[in-house]
């Protein structure tokens, strides 16, 4: 029964590395890179002991600091409780940071005090795996602060380079907005049930709807949907992943994010088991879905390698909380799904820019091209991983976009919702929209002409490729034996979210649960097939609804006066006028520049929001936060 | 009895986001983050005062006689767990104002000045 203290052993051991690392490691980076190494692979090594326990055979491990147990059904100490949603969300936590510190032990060598990295970078894993873990609200908000300090500081980390500071100053501000909501919305709760531990809020709040309630699930959504960075909340993002260093960057992509994700998961389902209502689904799936279709679009605007990942990121993550905001089975499968693998296809994407930024210095698409020759290794590395988030068979990313546009269409199908029908579709256009905007960059990188300055590039050092082949692999094999991975750790875990009962019985005592009326939402397993005619039937007519939309867009050009040479930006003048500038050309980055001057409107309109300036960031924290607590406050009585 | 302190909190709340989105200069946005902040710590450590209650020292059979979690509504002590949080999100607080003041100084060299609107790099 050992293994009931690793996780907490686990978190301690990151926090202590970070530590050692602090007090020991000015002027010793061998010193600094070994601790990191290998406090990964034991934190790796511990986490991965439970997972047997937790997740192939359902039990949930409940560790109270201190042996401060309940006394007469309240619970006065601070508890740890893994159950096997927990557990899978800290096996994508620890994977990313193995991966991490591997590919940092060259990558980070051309930095100053790098002991300064990996204290933080240890810290920040370490709060991280303890939010994931822990049982206690005020803890989560604790783990919660250390994650977005610790962020901002790794995002400044090399300050002399273009924005860094700036994009750590806008994280910090928006960040700690999103703490301090959370924070309230903690005191809220307390205030209305006198308890922290989640187990015990989960069984008072379940028939207890009260305006404080609502208030505190109001501002706990939005400061929680900050750490997610959904749309509206994601300008911040896609700055310091940027800027960050960018094994930072697929830290920050692979974990950071996720334990929002994770967070509001436990919030709707868990704590207040409010997803079997109708206008929550409805928030979740909004939000999710503005997410993909805003993250994708500013995507394909982008003219560095790193900010379009990051909308790319940001666009991805709108997938995961459309589908766990569907609120059934199969919906929260696709969802843990898509969350995995975003970690595994995104996370090889930024290692591979990471690794054209080491090569060449630049992570500008119109500086850079024809790198396939230089880098081979890499390009198929990054054509795996484009390959994925696309959603082309049969790697990963097929699978879970697949199940994400099933689920989404049951759920239209079963309560004939018209609503979630239109989500469907435009998660197809979104993975249309992501395919396009790969086809752009694998052009514009590796393919196509490679300028002059570039001719000496040489292929990144083993130690960095050999996260990104890891990665690679895993994406083929995830998306090869998906019904694996389903039975083993997607449904374990899709159970634990829709199973609030066993997480407060086994925190709190049994019956404890039954006793405060707390029923699981549902308990039906997620069955689902990906060769089902049928559905086949159901993708073509979304495929042709999807394409239906795009020719609309398009009538109001046709038929119109042919642009010519005189009347068009001289750039593209090529196309139409022959002869009028004969050395323009439109580089690989500026693929699709045609469907940019369409929706030229919409494009102008979105760069407008983005408008970088720290106040209006903040101004639509604020707005979300009033939508969403009007919101509530009409729909949740 | 505790009105007036809620009042209080989420006027501060308020008026430290407005300071947020409204002010233009780094230093007053950093002001109102910690605002903010001490709102939120101000509502915590109302939510657990008891007027006329005791300092927090008891037996089981105290608190099982008089405390208003088993049901008895009594208020003979001042709940200690809302000032642990205080005094940890006081110190969260701190650290938040110190770096992003740090972030501030460093900012200011970079760009020679401290105005939001033109602290706008990264956009788009």
């Amino acid at each position: 029964m050992s293994y009931v203290h690793f996780p907490v052993i686990a978190v301690m051991s990151l926090f202590l590395g970070a530590f050692v690392c602090a007090i020991f490691g000015k002027n010793h980076d061998k010193l600094c890179k070994a601790v990191g190494v290998l406090d990964a692979a034991w934190v790796f090594a511990l986490i991965a002991l439970i997972v047997k326990p937790v997740v192939f055979d359902g039990e949930i491990i409940s560790y109270w600091m201190g042996n401060w147990s309940p006394i007469k059904g309240w619970a006065i100490g601070i508890g740890y409780e893994i159950d096997a949603l927990g557990a899978f969300f800290a096996l994508i936590v620890v994977f990313t940071v193995l991966m991490s510190v591997i590919y940092s032990i060259r990558y980070m060598d051309r930095d100053d005090d790098i002991y300064n990295y990996y204290t933080l970078l240890l810290m920040m894993s370490g709060s991280v795996l303890g939010l994931v873990l822990t049982g206690d609200v005020f803890n989560m908000f604790i783990m919660i602060e250390i994650m977005t300090f610790t962020a901002v500081g790794l995002t400044c980390f090399r300050n002399r380079s273009f924005g860094a500071l700036e994009a750590g100053f806008k994280y910090l501000v928006i960040g700690s907005m999103g703490s301090s909501m959370t924070l309230l919305g903690i005191a809220l709760l307390y205030a209305q049930c006198h308890t922290l531990n989640m187990a015990q809020l989960a069984s008072i709040l379940v028939n207890n709807t009260t305006p404080t309630s609502v208030l505190a699930l109001a501002l706990m959504f939005t400061g929680l949907g900050v750490k997610a960075y959904i749309v509206p909340f994601h300008m911040p993002a896609a700055d310091s992943y940027a800027v960050a260093p960018t094994s930072v960057s697929m830290v920050f992509s692979g974990m950071v994010n996720k334990a929002g994700v994770y967070a509001i998961i436990r919030l709707v389902y868990i704590l207040f088991n409010t997803m079997d209502k109708g206008s929550m689904q409805v928030l979740l799936t909004a939000f999710g879905a503005v997410t993909m279709f805003v993250g994708v679009t500013m995507a394909l605007a982008q003219h560095d390698f790193k900010r379009l990942l990051a909308f790319h990121s940001i666009s991805q993550i709108g997938y995961v909380i459309t589908a766990i905001g569907l609120g059934s089975a199969l919906g929260v499968t696709a969802g843990l799904f898509h969350a995995l693998n975003h970690t595994l296809f995104k996370g090889l994407l930024f290692l591979c820019a990471g690794a054209v930024l080491y090569a060449t210095g630049t992570t500008n698409l119109d500086k850079l091209g024809g790198l396939s020759k230089k880098m081979p290794k890499t390009t198929i590395c990054f054509l795996v991983g484009a390959f994925s988030i696309a959603g082309m068979p049969p790697f990963n990313g097929f699978a879970s976009k697949w199940m994400v546009y099933q689920a989404a269409f049951e759920k239209a199908v079963e309560g004939g919702h018209i609503y979630f029908a239109f989500i469907t579709v435009v998660a197809v256009v979104v993975s249309v929209m992501t395919l396009a905007s790969f086809i752009k960059v694998t052009q514009a990188v590796f393919f196509g002409q490679c300028p002059i300055e570039l001719q000496k590039t040489e292929e990144v050092p083993f130690s960095m490729r050999l996260p990104m082949w890891i990665m690679s692999a895993l994406c083929l094999l995830v998306g090869v034996f998906y019904d694996f991975v389903n039975k083993w750790f997607l449904a374990p875990a899709t159970n634990a979210v829709l199973n609030a009962t066993n997480y407060i019985d086994k925190m709190m005592g049994n019956g404890y649960a039954a006793a405060a009326g707390v029923e699981n939402i549902q308990v039906a397993p997620a069955a689902f097939s990906f060769w089902n005619p049928l559905t086949w039937l159901v993708l073509f007519v979304v495929v042709f609804a999807a394409v239906a939309i795009v020719i609309l867009t398009g009538k109001k050009s046709r038929g119109a006066v042919l642009e010519t040479a005189e009347n068009v930006d001289g750039k593209y003048a090529t196309f139409f006028g022959g002869e009028a500038s004969p050395f323009s050309h439109v580089s690989g980055s500026d693929l699709f520049w045609g469907f940019k001057k369409d929706w030229k409107g919409y494009f102008s309109f979105m760069d407008n929001l983005h408008s970088g300036i720290v106040n209006d960031y903040a101004l639509w924290v604020v707005v979300a936060l009033a939508i969403v607590t009007v919101w509530f406050n009409v729909f949740m009585k | 009895m505790m009105t007036v302190n809620y009042v209080a909190s989420a006027i501060l709340v308020v008026m430290g986001l407005y300071t947020i989105i409204n002010d233009k200069n780094l230093i007053k946005v950093v002001l109102g983050l910690g605002i903010v902040d001490y709102g939120v710590n101000l509502f915590i450590v109302s939510v657990g005062y008891n007027m006329g209650g005791t300092a927090p020292i008891f037996s089981i059979s105290d608190i099982m006689a008089n405390s208003v979690l088993f049901g008895n509504g009594g208020a003979f002590f001042v709940d200690p767990v809302p000032q642990a949080l205080t005094l940890t999100s006081i110190v969260i607080g701190a650290c938040v104002d110190a770096m992003a003041l740090s972030l501030v100084v460093k900012l200011y060299q970079q760009y020679k000045t401290t105005n939001t609107d033109e602290i706008r790099r990264l956009r788009g």
